[in-house]
């Protein structure tokens, strides 16, 4: 084989050495080391350098050298760079404006209007002068290289991007979150005897719906509709809501108002979770059909209203009351299985007896409902109730 | 990659393609004994098959490093492709080549006495 041949047969394997190093998956830092290297054995060169141009601080930054003296590099002018050919290596010779002590061929380096950087090469090894087929080869490396690093640093600006819009969503939630408990707050503090309501049924909601399995934007809309299903009693009168008395048929209906007047509250947010509106509209329905405001039953109730009524029933009958006392939880526990089919989902009622059963375990890390209980509560007899329970809903 | 210490010289077994990573430890292992004072690397190449640029640029590494130092590179047991390759680059000009590592060892002991 000739040796002109053989010198083409080996820059096409250095070309593939080349691609392989772009394509690698080391990090960026490996990568263009191992573009140098590659450089350096295809021409022989005992030095060599890839200088990055910064924008902002119209610098050129030494990404990867061997052999130089950094001080030499850190003299080049970008602006004296820019004004050569695009990807045209071009030889050094005397020139004062380029002279790096050792370097020989220089190639700024481009792609399309945006100035890259450069490559930079000592003399051979072997001595002998870089022939027009070395640059030319020498142009193509260029090129391929100032893609790489052009795609890096579009890469870095996504990833820096993609950050910033994480910190500004993250942000927005946890606005979102404040305001949402702000009208918690202004809704409960209408109803002296409901302080924290609002807070306890999103937790107790949203314990049900992660041991449900549901994802955790689906488990965001629940503890959503928590906070917010009871909005509609903004719009009804402290008087009535304060009564101590039992209600007169018309009272009741007025309060009845409240989650018709939720929804429509609510409906008037663009939520991106599915079906708050129709949790906080229906969470007094009963399986039954015998619940308002439209009397639905069965297949008609989504798995979060079923969620949510349990909720709000516990909490209201684990909570005083100016009509009446508290229930202990025992109590509240055996009146939710008293009206399952009636009033309360089976699937709802066996997991909520679950968490509470894994909570009072102290197999949840971070408890949602157990530190919102009577604290004189008897454990270990809520324990036997609500295993007796999940055996009993458990049977097929 | 093997090595062993045979007399004041230092022989280096590269094993299969010499790339980036074989390349690496090549450079690793020379460092070593020049870290040790060792001047005087033999690099047997009986166990490699080929080398690719980044692997040419590993080899000038040692070059250079021993150069520095004064020392000095033989290589032995190329295979044709690699001689070939060496040959073509011009880089043969620049090391001692033997054909079987006694020879190296030999001439390195001649040059000593």
């Amino acid at each position: 084989m000739s040796t002109k041949l053989e010198k083409a047969l080996y820059n096409i394997s250095a070309l593939a050495d080349l691609g392989q190093a772009i394509t690698s998956e080391n990090d960026f830092h490996e990568k263009i080391q191992s573009l140098l290297y590659v450089i350096t054995g295809t021409f022989l060169a005992n030095k060599g350098a890839i200088l990055f141009y910064d924008k902002s601080t119209n610098r050129l930054n030494t990404s990867t050298q061997k052999g130089f003296a950094q001080a030499d590099l850190d003299r080049l002018n970008p602006e004296e760079l820019m004004s050569l050919g695009r990807n045209e290596p071009c030889l050094i010779g005397n020139d004062p404006v380029l002279a790096v002590a050792g370097a020989e061929v220089l190639a700024p380096m481009w792609v399309r209007h945006d100035f890259i950087g450069a490559l930079l090469l000592s003399g051979k090894l072997t001595v002998g002068p870089y022939t027009p087929g070395d640059l030319e080869l020498l142009s193509v490396i260029a090129n391929q290289i100032a893609i790489a690093l052009n795609n890096h640093t579009l890469f870095m600006d996504l990833s820096d991007k993609l950050e910033d819009n994480r910190r500004l969503y993250e942000e927005m939630r946890r606005i979102y979150h404040g305001t949402l408990q702000a009208f918690a707050a202004a809704i409960d503090a209408k109803d002296a005897y409901t302080k924290n309501h609002s807070h306890r049924v999103a937790k107790y909601s949203v314990a049900i719906a992660r041991e449900l399995g549901w994802n955790e934007h689906e488990i965001e809309g629940m503890y959503v509709a928590g906070y917010l299903h009871d909005v509609g009693k903004l719009a009804i009168s402290n008087a009535l809501l304060n009564k101590v008395t039992p209600f007169t048929p018309e009272e009741r209906e007025e309060i009845r108002k409240h989650s018709t007047l939720s929804h429509n509250i609510t409906s008037k947010i663009k939520f991106p979770w599915k079906n708050v509106e129709d949790m906080v509209w229906h969470h007094h329905e009963r399986l039954d059909g015998r619940g308002y405001p439209d009397a639905l039953a069965q297949e008609s109730l989504s798995d979060g209203v079923r969620i949510l009524t349990l909720a709000d029933s516990f909490d209201a009958m684990t909570s005083q009351r100016p009509y009446r006392k508290k229930m202990d939880v025992q109590s509240a526990i055996a009146e939710l299985r008293k009206n399952l089919d009636s009033q309360f989902d089976n699937k709802v009622m066996l997991v909520f007896c679950k968490v509470l059963a894994k909570e009072i375990k102290g197999e949840l890390p971070e408890p949602d409902i157990l530190p919102h209980l009577d604290r004189d509560s008897d454990l270990s007899v809520i324990t036997d109730l609500l295993e007796g329970i999940i055996a009993e809903l458990s049977t097929p | 990659m093997t090595s062993r210490l045979e007399g004041d010289a230092a022989i280096i077994y590269p094993k299969g393609y010499l790339n980036n990573l074989s390349g690496e430890s090549l450079v690793i292992e020379c460092g070593i004994y020049i870290g040790k004072g060792i001047t005087k690397i033999i690099v047997n190449f009986s166990e490699t098959d080929l080398i690719n640029s980044i692997g040419i640029s590993m080899l000038l590494q040692i070059m250079e490093d021993l150069k520095n130092i004064k020392g000095t590179i033989c290589c032995t047991n190329m295979s044709k492709f690699l001689r070939d390759t060496f040959e073509m680059l011009g880089l043969i000009q620049h090391m001692l080549v033997f054909p079987v590592e006694s020879d190296a060892l030999k001439y390195l002991k001649a040059r000593k006495s």
